[in-house]
């Protein structure tokens, strides 16, 4: 027992003694501290990474330990950031941890320590911390030389929407640094006197080139040094939209993707984004060198099922799209082939096809489209590799296009691409008979009918219309029908039928075949029934007719209109109306304003002979008319005038002539009865005169005042209005007592002539009954039986006997000075050398001659001056001075001188010259008559007069020098010959 | 330096009209042997053209850049252009050079910078610019040609490119990409000093080699403007 108790006390003992050394070697070996910690730096990363060990770590064994990381910045005390890193430890197992910096390392010294604990199952709590490890400093020593100025990070690469911290290091704490992002100042914080960072918060992409930061360092205004650097801020990748795969021949898959936005950098800091197929089946990948589309070779033919995978890459970041397709159902034909027509008729066609064989037994679902007149069919069918498909219910002399595409019949991905060609069917006769329509105009023994008709639709033509047949056949008489082919595109032929009853059939013809006829019957009884036009009003949409139905059966009704002033044949228009239907609207945009239409309605009877019906006329749009008509003045008095317009015509106006409006202008305030007031366009007022008939093409005016100025103005008007304006025609009403003058003075002269003609008839009778010859002396017969017995002393009567009735002086020049009333200068004064003259001074006080003096002529002389029987009696003014010393020109002189001798011709009246003649024989000079011839030179001035009596008024103009100008003035000046 | 492209129609005008009436200028048509005057001339028309195409293109780029390159006032201290040529000199410098010295130091610049300019077309992002980049290089590529034309009709010696100091452009890593745009920037920059600097060299040669009678002449056939 005691042994017992010995060997269970020493087993005890042992046992604590164990579980004692045990809790010692532990004690002594937790916790586990890191050791051999050493820090390293990625400066572009902006990472710290730590490596380190644990000691005491029990051979191969595993703890999971947990460690405490501590970071401090610029100095140990200033923690920044704080962690744990748990992971399983291994013996002898050197542990690697990373910290990324939002600050550049470069901008402060970092100092980390680690401490650890276990935190393994194995050993239950309690457990405890180790204790911290030393510090280790980390410092990125890049602001080395002889800078001042340093900012970090250096040309970093960051995705855009990322913050961005920055920083500046200077070494002289005096300076002032200003730094700028993209030109514009930005502010940070101060994290020591020399170190300032700059939090750049979700940064844009602003250029491929980056984004530009610099600082500038200066003392005062004196710059120190300027660094920079460049962001390069990249766009975010985005994922790749719209990836597929297809195949179109089983041995190549086309994948194509939306690549979406390019991530490429300038200066190769960046290229564009990378794109990677990965298939995983086969676990294959392949680079694309597009950025947008990849092939992929189908290498094993037993694969059905693909899973790919896109990847886009860039240097920040990784995207990556799957699809999970079966091949067969990613089929994309190759468009269909030999695209053909056969069997190409008028309404049919076989077009056929090929499709690109993919694989044995492929159904595909092919569709054809038809284009052709505007439309378009569609078709859908199934074949295998050879298309067919039967084309049915076409339009002859058509152009068609179909084309076709494919797709894979029992996985349907997507049509093929299109496949097509034209084919134009074939022609065939036209299905419509042309729409005829005639004009019958009667001439003795026979009707002229034009035949008319419209051009078939392409619908209905069935081809190129090549001609028309024309059959005319006589009703009434058995006779061989005419036939008359017409070539296309002609629309009327003219045939000149006798007086009987015709039927005309109208075909159209192309290189197929004859259209059904259009028949047409005229009839042998002339359309000889007046009908009575009606004026219609049309308006802008058209005309609306309506007429009253003709009596008995009607197979319908022809509305026929032509331009009222046209050729018929130029503008020629018809409609058909049914049967049951007396209106219609004939709407044509064709009607024009202001153009007259005439429209016929013309009853079809159930033998197709045309019926007239009615007339209509009238106008879309009436307008004023466009002229004035041409007004002639008739009968014009005293007091009334006519004005007549007969060649003006209604007719062919632009609208309908209501009447006429006639203006009429006058000076008399009030207007004459009939005519009331108005006022022109240009504001004057005037008196009106409505006409309201347009036949009443004349109209008097009366009650007008002789000798009186009017003016008057017609124009017509429609119901649009009245025709242009126009100047007025100026009347003046004669004289009253005119008429009664010519009534008096005519018969007057017809006495007068007839008196004159009868005296000269009997002026013998005349003569010898009032004034009888009276017997002349000298012819006497008693004087020649005086001559006869020859006695020189025979003398009728002695010069002593008479009494002389003047004075006759022989006036000496030299010493005599004669005054002319006084006021009158001497000629002596002025001219010594004139030539005397003989005057004749009369010896009764009261002579009451017409001058002063009166200038005696000498015959001998100058017969011919003699016998115009004037002498130069010139009466002088009193008040006219000497001309000499106001003409002191030439000129001047030569223009007295013509006025003067004008005045002087004019001045001197033929009744009121009175001469008293003298005889020659009475003149105590020349008392001898024999005496005259021997004293030519006695008096040489009364020659000179007489000359200036011979010449004519231009001979009398002196040539233009100065001693005649001068000679002349003296002789002809008027107040110069006084006698 | 304003390196925008301005309103530049009326200087391309100008010289348009200067190069149709070329042919017309007596000076430059003479018979004969006619000596390095039209060349020079032909050298200076070229730097003009090349100034008007610099603009509208540096336009462009700097806008390609972003701000700050294509602000008007944006003048920053030459950080890492050192290899390019500098275009500015004294006033008293530039006087004091003779002839072959000017023509030399010229095209010593042209080479050295169509090396760059070509760098600069590798990098350019969108195809407009690059085409825009070729046809510019192809015309300082021209501009070159011509000074050495000058060089030997004056009877100077090309010069040599001494061995290791062929300009090359090398995408270096670790020069910051801000770095490089303002390498760009200062290209441009020197690139439109020099051009400048050029016309004023041809027109001074140009005057310098014109025969007092040929101004004569030109002096007479301006009338016919």
């Amino acid at each position: 027992m005691a042994l017992f108790a010995i060997f269970q006390t020493t087993f005890f003992l042992t046992l604590l003694s164990l579980r004692t050394y045990q809790s010692e070697v532990l004690a002594e070996r937790l916790p586990l501290t890191p050791v051999s910690l050493k820090v390293s730096t990625n400066s572009t990363r902006q990472s710290l990474h730590l490596q380190w060990t644990v000691h005491n770590l029990p051979y191969h064994q595993e703890l999971k330990m947990v460690f405490q990381i501590q970071i401090s910045r610029i100095e140990t005390s200033n923690v920044i950031w704080v962690g744990n890193y748990s992971t399983t430890v291994k013996w002898n197992q050197v542990l690697h941890w990373s910290w990324e910096s939002e600050l550049p390392l470069e901008c402060a010294t970092h100092f980390v320590r680690i401490k650890s604990v276990v935190d393994d199952a194995k050993f239950p709590e309690p457990n405890f911390w180790s204790n911290w490890s030393s510090w280790e400093e980390v410092s990125v020593q890049d602001s080395t030389g002889q800078d001042i100025l340093f900012v970090f990070p250096k040309d970093k690469l960051v995705e855009e929407g990322t913050n961005v911290t920055i920083c500046y290091v200077s070494r002289n704490i005096q300076n002032n640094v200003s730094c700028y992002l993209e030109g514009k100042q930005i502010h940070g914080e101060q994290l020591d006197p020399h170190v300032t960072a700059f939090n750049l918060n979700s940064v844009p992409f602003i250029r491929n080139k980056g984004t530009n930061i610099y600082c500038e360092a200066s003392q005062g205004n004196v710059s120190e040094g300027m660094k920079g650097i460049v962001l390069f801020v990249s766009k975010v990748l985005e994922e790749p939209k719209d990836f597929s795969c297809e195949t179109e021949d089983f041995k190549t898959l086309h994948c194509t993707w939306d690549p979406g936005t390019d991530t490429a950098l300038g200066w190769s800091k960046q290229p564009s984004q990378s794109y990677t197929l990965f298939e995983s089946f086969s676990g294959e990948k392949k680079l694309c060198t597009h950025k947008n589309w990849c092939n992929w070779q189908i290498t094993q033919d037993s694969q059905e099922t693909y899973n790919f995978t896109l990847i886009a890459e860039n240097y920040l970041r990784k995207r990556s799209v799957n699809i999970l397709f079966n091949l067969t159902h990613r089929v994309y034909l190759m468009n269909p082939f030999s695209v053909n027509f056969e069997n190409v008729n008028a309404t049919n066609a076989i077009m056929t096809w090929k499709v690109h064989s993919m694989r044995n037994n492929f159904t595909y679902l092919c569709q054809i489209e038809l284009h052709g007149e505007g439309k378009m069919m569609q078709y859908n069918v199934s074949v295998k590799v050879n298309g067919e498909y039967f084309l049915s219910e076409l339009e002859p002399a058509t152009e068609y296009m179909a084309r076709v595409r494919c797709a894979d019949a029992s996985h349907f991905w997507k049509w093929s691409e299109w496949s097509g060609q034209n084919f134009t069917t074939l022609e065939a006769a036209p299905s419509e008979a042309p729409d005829v329509w005639r004009i019958v105009n009667l001439e003795p023994g026979n009707h002229t009918v034009t035949l008319f008709w419209k051009p078939l639709s392409k619908l209905h033509a069935n081809g190129k219309i090549l001609f028309y047949n024309v059959v005319v056949e006589n009703l009434d008489k058995p006779s061989r029908s005419e036939l008359h082919s017409i070539p296309a595109p002609a629309n009327s032929t003219k045939l000149i039928l006798d007086r009987c009853s015709y039927q005309i059939c109208v075909t159209a013809n192309n290189s197929v075949g004859a259209s059904p006829a259009s028949v047409i019957v005229i009839s042998a009884d002339p359309e000889n029934k007046e009908v009575e036009e009606e004026r219609i009003a049309g308006t802008e949409g058209g005309f609306s007719l309506s007429w009253k139905p003709q009596p008995g059966d009607v197979i319908g009704y022809v509305v026929d209109w032509c331009d009222h002033t046209q050729d018929v044949l130029g503008d020629f228009q018809w409609k058909n109306v049914g049967p049951n239907t007396t209106s219609t609207v004939i709407s044509t945009d064709a009607f024009r304003p202001g153009v007259r239409y005439d429209f016929r309605i013309y009853g079809l009877s159930t033998k197709r002979i045309a019926c007239l019906l009615e007339k209509k006329t009238g106008y879309s749009q009436e307008l004023a008319p466009s002229d004035n008509p041409h007004v002639l003045v008739d009968t014009l008095t005293s007091h009334s005038f006519t004005l007549s317009w007969k060649d003006y015509s209604t007719e062919s106006q632009p609208g309908f002539i209501q009447g006429y409006h006639v203006y009429l202008k006058s000076k008399a305030r009030q207007c004459h009865p009939r005519f009331e007031k108005a006022v022109l366009s240009d504001g004057s007022e005037c008196c009106k005169y409505k006409i309201d008939n347009p036949e009443e093409k004349a109209l008097i005016v009366d009650n007008l005042k002789p000798e009186s100025f009017y003016e008057f103005f017609i124009t017509p008007f429609t119901s649009a209005g009245e025709g242009p304006s126009a100047t007025f025609t100026k009347v003046t009403t004669p004289d009253e007592h005119s008429s009664m003058l010519i009534h008096i003075l005519l018969p007057m002269v017809f006495c007068v002539l007839l008196i004159m003609v009868m005296c000269y008839l009997k002026s013998q009778w005349i003569k010898e009954t009032c004034y009888p010859d009276i017997p002349d002396p000298y012819k006497s017969s008693i004087l020649s039986l005086i001559k006869f017995k020859e006695n020189p002393h025979l003398i009728i009567m002695n010069v002593s006997d008479c009494i002389p009735d003047a004075i006759e002086v022989v006036s000496k020049p030299e010493g005599t000075k004669i005054q002319f009333l006084g006021t009158r200068k001497s000629l002596t004064e002025t001219e010594l050398t004139k030539p005397n003259y003989l005057y004749l001074l009369p010896t009764e006080k009261n002579h009451s001659g017409p001058g002063p003096c009166i200038c005696f002529e000498n015959l001998t002389y100058n017969q011919a001056a003699s016998d115009s029987g004037s002498c130069g009696h010139v009466p002088v003014s009193p008040k006219a001075p000497s001309m000499l010393g106001l003409m002191t020109s030439p000129e001047n002189v030569l223009k007295a001188l013509e006025k003067n001798y004008i005045n002087s011709l004019g001045e001197i009246p033929a009744g009121e010259t009175s001469l008293n003649y003298v005889s020659q024989l009475a003149s105590p000079m020349f008392g001898d008559k024999d005496s005259l011839p021997t004293n030519p030179v006695e008096p040489p001035h009364c020659s000179e007069y007489k000359m200036q009596m011979a010449v004519s008024l231009r001979l009398a103009l002196p040539p233009p020098t100065e001693n005649s100008s001068l000679s002349s003035i003296t002789l002809l000046d008027p107040g110069e010959h006084y006698c | 330096m304003d390196l925008r492209a301005g309103d530049s129609w009326g200087m391309l005008a100008c010289l348009c009209t200067v190069l149709w009436h070329l042919p017309a200028v007596p000076a430059l048509n003479r018979t004969g042997d006619p000596g390095p005057g039209p060349s020079i001339q032909k050298t200076y028309d070229l730097t003009r053209y090349l100034e008007h195409q610099l603009r509208s293109l540096a336009g462009t780029y700097l806008n390609y850049l972003g701000p700050p390159f294509n602000e008007p006032d944006f003048n920053p201290p030459r950080l890492g252009a050192e290899t390019l040529p500098r275009a500015t000199v004294d006033l008293e410098v530039w006087r004091s050079l003779n002839d072959k010295l000017r023509l030399t130091q010229n095209y010593e610049a042209y080479s050295h910078l169509l090396c760059y300019l070509r760098g600069l077309n590798r990098q350019a992002a969108t195809a407009e610019l690059r085409r825009s980049l070729a046809h510019f290089c192809t015309s300082l590529q021209g501009l070159l040609g011509s000074i050495a034309g000058v060089m030997a009709a004056l009877g100077y010696p090309l010069p040599q490119p001494l061995p290791g100091t062929e300009p090359t452009w090398t995408p270096g890593p670790a020069h910051s990409d801000f770095l490089q745009k303002m390498d760009d920037f200062w290209l441009l920059k020197e690139l439109q000093t020099w051009l400048w600097r050029s016309a004023k060299d041809f027109n001074r040669l140009k005057k310098k080699m014109q025969p007092p009678a040929a101004a004569v002449t030109l002096h007479l056939g301006a009338h016919g403007f």
